[in-house]
């Protein structure tokens, strides 16, 4: 039980990470977008490919800082792997959802994201193949913290929460003390306003799918340092990023990151009250039980 | 040829299924403006509930009821219609992303229930079993060759389809389909008129899923097996690629879509068996799916308004 | 109309495609459609395997003198696409023969609405629900059906006697949610309690989830002293991986599907000594060795995938029959023929060029072989299912070492034992 609590609320670090971007994103551009969550497996896979060309390249940056499985390569990847991905997501919106915004409704955008993740997904598979992929073939085993309830840590689980709590801080620190970050909440509170105000909307757009890029890329490593990784690594986390998005309240940043541990930690602990065979499920239950209580999520403003 | 012609019967069935499909879709997007993104729940649901009162008794197993096919596939659409009622109710009321995201869950759960309540779904084997309607008496008439059922069940669909699309037309051209139309284009003016978006959006969306229901009722008739791969999102996928080929807001357009989409992936299934080379065989799949989403994206850059696009008379408009 | 030109399209297609190959010394030819999910990793080399029987059978003089003339389908495991391939198949291309499916989700519809209809005969390398024994039984499939996977029961039960036999006493279930892992989970568990083993927990490995710790942690807490595993490679690598580094023993049972080299140095070879595999069908014959090196020498690599000797005994199987019951003849001939190929007193023949030339030979005079395949001397009974001797194996240093045989008649003493 508490290790299902303390297993949650690592996948709920990943889920916030994704879910911040993805909230900004919907509130910004006013549509749910079906490809975000391919954010994590672009991001994953190119920390792979840097990966394993640094440590080509340099092999002294290939061993692990024991007794994490993380070396130095894997981490200048990932910086690496947070800029592609956050490149690449500017260039999906600069190819498609921008010239659909030009065209059409934001409805249109929805069934396009449909379009794109089929697209991207796609191609992953036919570069890296189905298989598993990993970026350490060692096996890191697990620390006994306690026999009796058993607990077990692994060093990369905590060096995951820690990185990703670090991250979620930095961004914070943007949000409230830098006047890019004014500018950020105010786009993100209300684009029309902002733009009276002077803050260039197309400049912000590209900034919002830099950052949520790039945080998601850290949770596609993140999640596949501790898991695995593999073309449907992105379609897995569509919906419960999106049920930490609807639980946090579309648009609240904050929300989105409360919303991810809860749904992290709800999953966690679903085999609790699920057979085990319903856990994909649980993410819906969530979003279900938000409808049904608060349907504007926790801190969501009304607005139909 | 006679073998060219069974296969095109066969073909024109399927495709006349997904066309119903598209057709309930069409009702919720295309007239009303309703994100659907779990297309394959509700037809799904039409599916399974037709065969749990319509298929044959099996040990172990609930359902089997034999039940006429008339009653089992209305059965099949009431309860589409249902799960469309409980999320509608919950989600219409909220900005258009929460539908999208409930009914794109609804599916992820359903398909979960399809795949482990066994003794309910008959779990990851599904469900078989299902007396088609009046089989045994028209292959007799045939002199026991099945050609003449395909026939008939071909009839059985496009009679469906062609109530569905005579009902829709009416529906959408008379003032109710304009207060539908309304509503998507200006909510607040429609408002002003004095129609209540909520509950004609909610009519709207669940006349919508009971058609589905209805295409999953005929499907599981067409197969006599329903499983939870039927469930899959790609089915969701593959309807919306036809709504917007077709072109949204027009019915004739969904129809055609639905032919000419569901042609084109056959035909790249036999194009890409006889001309790809064997190594490449592996990679069909994937190229398939990459070729059918730049498909959808680029008619979104290029025809947003598909190849039949909306046609509104000049009253339509408010 | 669009639907009849895209027809008129893929039936020339197909008759380009006809022609294409039909420059071989054979003056005639014979169709054969095969259908199997080619855009899944593991459905490739089945896929592959069928080919290159087709190809040996050619070599060897071909079905009655005649090319076998194979047109492969994807059916992207999507039942629509199947069951559309199928229906192209057997209606455009006239096959009398189709050989597939995998997922039973597709082989149903297809024998049921495509097979059985148009009397096709269809054979499996490797669908392996208990549903199309009930159809055999009830008589829905005409007798056109077969399958070369034994059902689970065999893998199940043997799991229990290795199990019994290491004495392990508690036992956690992971299995596959799908028909054949959920199947195969419940067989197992039912028989490692008739033989007093304790299941502490039997749980459900979803495809694609983003990982399965909450799953493998809800194994731990159970305590077992080992685990089964009906799992595919792909979720077998990361439930295994999971459950070893969360302290988990490394006692493991594990079905035929894991044998796999993927698994095997994913995992690392190391973490495995106390792996024990089953396996339904590997008997103790020549033909069997003689598989793995012909496959290894047409491959560059061993056969360490699910299905792929079920695959090719499979495919040679309906071939050599279609052979016996003439270039002309219809699906129920063909079926008709086949217990003539898998006839115990017959000759033996080899699955190689050789023996395929064997085989053709003696099956034109009219007289009945037992063909030695990949997975030994098949017999399939009345419902077209085929009943195996097991083998426990496990990962040696250079590959797949065999640890134990066990004859048919003691299988089935042991299942008769648990009941």
């Amino acid at each position: 039980m508490i290790q299902n609590l303390l297993d949650g609320i690592l996948t709920g670090a990943v889920i916030s990470l994704g879910a911040i971007g993805l909230t900004m994103v919907m509130h910004m551009l006013r549509f749910a977008n079906f490809a975000y969550a391919e954010l994590l497996a672009i991001g994953a896979y190119a920390a792979l490919v840097f990966d394993r060309v640094l440590a080509a390249l340099a092999p002294a940056l290939a061993t692990a800082f024991k007794p994490l499985t993380v070396s130095a390569s894997l981490a200048l990847a990932t910086l690496l792997a947070m800029a592609i991905t956050g490149a690449s997501a500017v260039v999906v919106d600069w190819l498609v959802f921008r010239r659909i915004r030009a065209k059409a409704d934001a409805l249109s955008m929805v069934f396009a994201s449909f379009g794109v993740a089929l697209i991207i997904r796609n191609a992953i598979t036919l570069a890296f193949g189905h298989n598993a992929q990993l970026f350490s073939q060692d096996i890191a085993f697990a620390t006994v913290l306690s026999t009796d309830p058993l607990i077990l840590v692994k060093a990369d689980q905590v060096f995951v929460l820690v990185a990703a709590l670090a991250l979620m801080a930095a961004f914070h620190i943007v949000l409230t003390r830098t006047s890019f970050g004014f500018a950020l909440r105010a786009v993100a509170e209300n684009p029309t306003l902002a733009q009276v105000a002077g803050v260039r909307l197309s400049t912000m757009i590209v900034a919002v799918w830099l950052i949520g890029g790039g945080l998601s890329a850290a949770a596609g490593v993140f999640y596949t340092l501790t898991n695995h990784l593999s073309p449907a690594l992105g379609s897995n986390f569509l919906l419960p990023v999106f049920a930490a998005t609807i639980v946090g309240g579309i648009g609240s940043v904050y929300g989105a990151v409360l919303g991810g541990f809860l749904v992290g930690v709800a999953s966690g602990l679903s085999l609790a009250v699920l057979p085990s065979g319903y856990v994909p499920a649980m993410p819906f239950l969530i979003i279900l039980a938000v409808l049904l209580l608060r349907p504007h999520g926790l801190f969501g403003e009304d607005q139909a | 040829m006679i073998g060219v012609i069974s296969y095109l019967v066969f073909f024109a069935t399927m495709a006349g299924i997904l066309a119903i499909v598209v057709l309930g879709l069409n009702l919720q997007w295309g007239y009303t403006g309703l994100f659907n993104g779990g297309v394959a729940a509700f037809f799904g649901a039409g599916a399974y509930v037709t065969m749990l009162l319509g298929g044959r008794p099996e040990p172990g197993q609930f359902g089997g009821f034999l039940a006429p096919f008339p009653v089992a596939i209305v059965g099949g659409i009431l309860f589409a219609g249902l799960i469309a009622w409980f999320f509608g109710v919950l989600t219409l009321r909220l900005r258009h992303d929460y539908l999208a995201i409930a009914t794109f869950g609804v599916a992820i759960a359903l398909e979960s229930v399809a795949r482990n309540a066994e003794w309910l779904t008959g779990g990851a084997k599904g469900l078989r079993g299902f007396p088609r309607p009046l089989e045994a008496t028209i292959t007799a008439l045939g002199g026991g060759d099945n050609f003449l059922y395909g026939l008939f069940f071909l009839a059985l669909v496009l009679a469906v389809l062609a109530a569905v699309y005579v009902g829709l037309e009416r529906l959408t051209r008379s003032p109710y389909g304009r207060a539908l139309r309304a509503i998507r284009e200006d909510e607040a003016a429609a408002r002003s008129l004095g129609k209540n978006p909520v509950r004609l959006r909610l009519e709207s969306f669940v006349i919508g899923s009971m058609i589905m229901g209805a295409a999953g009722g005929l499907y599981v008739a067409f197969y006599a097996y329903v499983g939870p791969q039927d469930l899959a999102p790609i089915l969701t996928f593959q309807v919306w690629a036809m709504l917007i080929v077709g072109g949204a807001g027009n019915n004739r357009g969904a129809v055609l879509g639905a032919f000419l989409i569901w042609a084109a992936w056959t035909a790249s299934g036999f194009a890409l068996a006889a001309l790809a080379p064997q190594a490449m065989q592996l990679y069909t799949g994937p190229i398939q799916y990459i070729l059918i989403g730049s498909v959808i994206v680029g008619m979104l850059l290029w025809r947003p308004q598909g190849i039949l696009p909306e046609q509104i008379r000049q009253q339509g408009r408010n | 109309m669009k639907r009849e030109i895209s027809g008129i399209v893929a039936a020339a297609a197909l008759a380009v495609l006809a022609q294409t190959g039909g420059a071989a010394a054979q003056a005639c030819s014979v169709n054969v459609g095969v259908v199997y999910p080619t855009s899944i990793d593991w459905g490739k080399p089945i896929a592959a395997t069928t080919l290159w029987v087709a190809d040996m059978v050619n070599e060897a003089g071909g079905v009655d003198g005649c090319k076998v003339e194979t047109t492969l389908r994807d059916d992207q495991n999507d039942a629509k696409v199947g069951v559309d391939a199928a229906k192209a198949l057997v209606d455009i291309s006239k096959v009398r023969l189709l050989i597939g499916t995998v997922a039973s989700g597709i082989t149903i519809p297809i024998l049921t609405s495509v097979s059985v209809p148009a009397g096709t005969m269809q054979i499996s390398c490797c669908s392996s629900t208990t549903r199309l024994t009930a159809l055999a039984a009830e008589g829905a499939t005409k007798g056109l059906w077969f399958r070369t996977f034994a059902t689970s029961r065999v893998q199940g039960s043997v799991a229990a006697m290795a199990a019994k036999d290491a004495g392990y006493k508690k036992v956690a279930v992971f299995y596959k949610n799908d028909d054949w892992g959920q199947d195969l989970g419940k067989l197992a568990a039912a028989a490692f309690r008739a033989s007093g083993i304790e299941v502490t927990a039997q749980i459900a490995i979803s495809d694609g989830q983003p990982g399965y710790r909450a799953e493998v942690t809800q194994a731990l807490a159970g305590k077992p002293d080992a685990v089964y595993l009906a799992l595919y490679p792909k979720e077998g690598i990361s439930v295994v991986r999971e459950w070893l580094s969360l302290g988990g023993t490394n006692k493991m049972i594990g079905a035929n599907s894991l044998k796999s080299d993927d698994f095997r140095n994913t995992v690392g070879v190391q973490h495995l000594a106390n792996f024990i595999g089953t396996d339904t069908s590997t008997p103790r014959t020549d033909s069997a060795k003689g598989f793995v090196a012909a496959y290894t020498a047409k491959f560059g690599k061993p056969p360490a995938g699910p299905g792929l000797p079920n695959s090719f005994d499979a495919t040679a199987i309906a071939l050599l029959a279609y052979s016996a019951a003439g270039k002309d003849a219809t699906g129920a001939q063909i079926a008709a023929k086949v217990p003539m190929v898998t006839d115990p007193k017959g000759e033996k023949a080899n699955g190689d060029v050789e023996g395929f030339k064997k085989a053709l030979g003696l099956l034109k005079q009219g007289k009945a072989v037992s063909f030695q395949g990949a997975t030994g001397a098949l017999v399939f009974d009345k419902n077209g299912d085929v009943s195996a001797p097991a083998v426990l194996w496990t990962f040696g240093a250079n590959g797949i070492d065999e640890k134990r045989y066990i004859p048919l008649e003691d299988v089935e003493a042991f299942i008769a034992a648990l009941k």
